[in-house]
This record gives C-alpha cells, structure tokens and sequence, in this order.
C-alpha cells in the first residue's frame, strides 16, 4: 500500500511538472465512448486525469474533504442537493457552455436544480421488470412479482431505496415516504415477497436473465437494454403501472476546482450532438441531449425502454435525499429484511 | 507499526463514539447512541449467524486441510504441491468467485452436466443458498489452513517419527496412532490454521452478496451497508469495534483452553 500510494504520487507529481493545464474528471463507469477522452484532449491541448466510481457513496466520501483533487463529478439528481448543502458545487457560467441549447427540453427545469445553476442532466433512466417473453400472463405491475408461482425465479435489486421503493408503490405510497407506519408496511410486503426470490442482484441479474435462470428481475433500464440486445426476442422490459422510480445523472462542477473554464469547456463538449451520439452508440445508455437523439439511428432512437413514452413517465417518481431519520429507519428495516 | 495498526483502529475507535453526518463522515456531539443501537436482538442474531457460518467454515477447512496437509507432507514433490496450493492466489479472488457462479447456476456447468446425465430431472438450487456461501468459504482460505498444517506435519513426521512408530509397535492400529497422536501432537498447527481462517471469515462480505445473492446478510455486510448506501459512519465503526473485540474475546478464550489441554 505505502509502495503504491508512493508510484501514484510520483505519477501525480510528474503529471504536474508536464506543460499545460490539466483536467480531473470523476465519472460512472461505461459512461463515455472509448474515444471521447482522446478527443478532448486533442482538441483542446490538455491532459485529463479520468477515472470512475461504482457508488456515489465512494465520490461523495473524497470530495466531502473540499480539496480531492477534481474538477468534474457526476452525481445523481437526489445526490445534487446534498452535495449543495455542503458546499462542494460551483455555480455554472451558462454563457460559456453554448451547446446547453441541445438538451432535451424535459430536462431543462429538474425539480432538484430547477435553474440549472449547478449541474445539468447528462444521463437517464429508470427502474421497471425485465421479463422473459415466455412469462404468462406477462408483469405489468409490481405486484406481479408477488405470485407464488414464481418462486426461485425472480430476483429484486439489492437496494434498499429500490426494493422499499417497489414495496412503497404496490401499496399505492410514494417512494420516497418518510412516514414510518407508511415505510414498515412496505417492508412486511419485502418480508412476504422475500421467500420467492431467488437472490437480491444489480447488474448481476442481466446474465442470469440472459442465461434463462431467472424469469423476471427488477432492474434498471440500462440493465435492461443490455440484456435485451444480448439475448434479442427472449426479453422485454416494463415500467410497472403502479409507479416506478426514475433517475438522472449530471455533470457538475466542483467549488475546489481551479479550472473552471476548462470544466466549462469539458461539459460543452460533452453536450455536443455528435459526441454525445457516440457515447450513447458506445454505451446503450439513455441521453438528455436532443440533439444527439436526432443523430441516432431510428432504431436506438426509439427504443421504448431506454425513452419511454411521457404518459408512461407520468408514473415515475425521482428519488429524493431522505432525512436522517427516515434513513435510519430504512436502514434498519432493510437489516431486518436481509437478516430475515 | 504503530501508525499502520494503532492509528486506523484508533479512527475508527473515535468514530464509533460521534454522530453521524447527514451524507456521511461524523459530527460532533460524543454519543454512547451507537452502542446502545447495537444491543438488540436484530444484531445479536446477526453476530451469532456470522460466528456460526465463520465456524462451519473454519471446521470444513480444518478437517479438508488436514488430509491434504498429511498428503503433502508424504508425497515425494511437497514443494511442487505447495505451490499448485498457492497456484490460485495468482488470480484475484473476485474472479474466482465469479468462476463458481459460473459452475453453480442453473444454467452452469455442474447442472448441464447432471441433466445430460439425467442424474436430476430439474436443475438443482446450488448457487444462492447458505451452502454455496460456505462452500465459497471453504474454497476462498482452505490455502490459508493447508500451510500452517503442513507445516507441523512435517516437523512431527520428522522429529517424533520414532513416537508414531513406536505406538504402531506396541499394537496401536493405523486410525489410533493417527487420531491419538498424529492429531494431538499437530494440535498448534490446527490452532493457528482455524485462528488463520476464522478471522477472516468473520469479516467477508463479498462471499454472502455474490454466492448467497445477498439474501443472507452477515455483520461484513452491514458494516460495507453503513459505509455506502446507509451513509452511517458512526454504527459501522461501532460494529467494527463490537466484531473485533468478540473475535479477539473468542481468541483469547481458544488460547486459555487450548493451554489447559496441553
């Protein structure tokens, strides 16, 4: 450890001594085209320093400490809030992204950064069941994911906001509840469904769909359409009736940063048509560019599961930050149910 | 060594007694809540599932090695099959688990196998059960009881050779000589293998979410849970604490007895 951390700050002191400003970026995985790095860096004569995170949590915990050494985070919409309580995000210059015109217009008054002052939506999608066709009568709702007939072939997500989520919605409440009574009736409907599963998986539950292990899985969208193209006409993929919880992920950039121009320029580019079409060709992911959709051949364009229809996302609702409170309990509730 | 041992146990020592901040991190005020927070029976059975799955495992480990440890220590190419033992530490052991998710679905090789065999009519449940979790145990630290058991097979082979053979000449069959003094005579080398794998057991987390499907949780599950998507800094340190201090009294405890015995 002392012998890595020892090479990783030689290379960070080297990078230091080359010629020209360099950009730190901190993104998702699989979230920009093999090219897009590069091409940056071309154009523009700089360095980036580009590496990724698997949960927020792992961001949220370097840069809570105001000098990580990034310029550029992606957070997710109920991650926005928080983190502009604490004081990490820069307020953005909206004269100097001039392809801000290119984002899709749903996107454009977010309820968690109405103004777009502090971060702009980058990527979507949601939470829904991805089922083999095979499956009669075909989900629709999450309370189809309760019939004993399924046992041990069904998977739920291994998050607590998403399983209390779905439970949340079958019992008509919204997701984002805070009320106790609300919240342990949504966990005695997990404790019921708990018996038929057969495991609590992320994005593990794609192969085991793909493979005919499992009929039906709760899943994300971007989950979804991979399974999808990996086994074409076995599956498909539904936004429950009941209500379903819907995500996006920004760009933004940090107060700590001392390249805010560059940042600027870095999320221009990113809202470029044609680089965000390649991402999205390279990714599968659903984009809140515009024009980047307009780029895309029909068949991406359209795909019903990545951009579902508006009355189907008159269903959804967005993950909010919950108070401490109501996170402990949920906490608790979710040792109880794992535990059970 | 105190800074690289001292100092985190200190951290999270200090953690474990302050408040947790809204996103993560701590606060201040000191708070005993923590603590008092962990005393119920929810993690009590949590503990006790987790001592008792680390046991299991540990046992199986113990009483595979053992053989395999007495193979190695006679066969004529011991340095050879030490390192087919070490062989899979080349490869990280994500990926080794990965590999068994591979052979234990329904879908994986052992069930195709058997169907095609028409041994089962339906696949088997193998992977996602409390079974695949200890199996995975098992197979993640058998190397970590194997060389500590070879260790002191051999130096008894070697210097009390002549007390084995002299017990099989005053009539003792070939199971006595090995259970009556084979085994007593290797007793600190079966210590220090269980010590070597219970502790580590203790602590997984990896094992439960990728061969249990996350639907067992043990303590290393919501110790990594407060650390992420709980945000609560402050409980995870305080059952850090809880679970060394248990380990370190059950230790201690292992040691008192094992020093009676002998």
């Amino acid at each position: 450890m002392k012998r890595r951390s020892f090479l990783l700050g030689g290379a960070v002191f080297a990078a230091a001594c080359t010629r020209g400003p360099r950009l730190n970026v901190y993104n998702w995985s699989d979230y920009v085209a093999p090219g897009t790095v590069p091409a940056f860096e071309r154009e523009f004569g700089v360095k980036v320093r580009y590496s990724t995170f698997e949960s927020e949590e792992e961001m949220l915990a370097q840069v809570m400490s105001g000098n990580s050494g990034w310029d550029v985070v992606f957070p997710a919409e109920d991650f926005v809030g928080p983190m502009l309580k604490l004081g990490l995000l820069a307020p953005l210059r909206h004269d100097w992204i001039p392809h801000l015109d290119q984002l899709d217009p749903a996107f454009r008054m977010p309820p968690w950064d109405p103004e777009l002052r502090w971060s702009i939506p980058y990527m979507h999608g949601a939470t829904g069941i991805l089922y083999q066709k095979s499956m009669t009568p075909a989900p629709t709702r999450w309370a189809d994911l309760w019939d004993p007939r399924l046992h041990g072939k069904i998977t739920m997500l291994d998050d607590p906001a998403e399983v209390l989520g779905a439970c949340l919605r079958k019992l008509g409440f919204s997701l984002n509840s805070g009320d106790p009574s609300q919240l342990r009736a949504a966990n005695a409907e997990a404790l019921a469904q708990k018996p038929l599963l057969r495991a609590y998986l992320n994005a593990e539950a794609r192969d085991q769909v793909v493979a005919g292990d499992i009929v039906a899985a709760q899943a994300w969208t971007t989950t979804a359409a991979q399974a999808m193209a990996a086994a074409p006409g076995h599956l498909a993929f539904v936004l429950p009736a009941d209500g379903f919880a819907r995500f996006a992920d920004n760009v933004a950039i940090l107060r700590e940063s001392r390249r805010v121009e560059l940042a600027h320029q870095w999320i221009d580019y990113l809202l470029r048509p044609a680089v965000a079409a390649s991402i999205v060709a390279a990714t599968r992911t659903a984009t809140a560019n515009a024009g980047a959709q307009r780029l895309l051949p029909a068949q991406v364009r359209d795909d019903a599961v990545l951009y579902p229809p508006a009355d189907v996302l008159a269903r959804a609702e967005w993950l909010e930050p919950q108070p401490v409170a109501s996170q402990k309990l949920r906490d608790r509730l979710w040792t109880e149910l794992k535990s059970a | 060594m105190v800074l690289t041992l001292a100092a985190p146990l200190l951290i999270v020592c200090a953690y474990s007694m302050l408040s947790r901040g809204a996103y993560g991190g701590v606060e201040l005020p000191v708070t005993p809540e923590n603590y008092a927070r962990l005393f119920t029976p929810l993690y009590a059975g949590i503990f006790l599932r987790s001592f008792a799955v680390a046991g299991i495992a540990t046992a199986l480990c113990v009483a595979l090695g053992f053989p395999l440890a007495l193979f190695i220590a006679r066969s004529r190419r011991p340095n050879l099959c030490l390192a087919l033992v070490i062989l899979p530490f080349w490869t990280s052991f994500l990926i080794r688990i990965y590999a068994w998710i591979f052979l234990l679905r329904d879908t994986g090789l052992i069930n195709t196998v058997l169907l095609r065999l028409h041994v089962i009519g339906e696949p088997l449940p193998l992977l996602y059960t409390n079974g695949a979790v200890v199996l995975g145990l098992v197979y993640g630290f058998l190397p970590f009881a194997v060389l500590p058991l070879y260790a002191v097979i051999e130096r008894v082979e070697r210097q009390d050779k002549v007390l084995l053979e002299a017990a099989a000449d005053l009539g003792a069959s070939s199971t006595a000589v090995f259970w009556r003094m084979l085994v007593p005579l290797c007793m600190p080398g079966i210590r220090a293998a269980s010590l070597l794998v219970f502790v580590p057991c203790l602590g997984t987390y990896l094992v439960s979410d990728l061969l249990g499907g996350s639907k067992t949780v043990l303590i290393g599950n919501v110790i990594q849970n407060q650390f992420t998507a709980s945000r609560d800094w402050p409980f995870g340190a305080a059952l850090s604490i809880v679970l060394i201090v248990a380990a370190a009294a059950m230790l201690y405890a292992g040691r008192r007895g094992g020093a009676e015995l002998a």
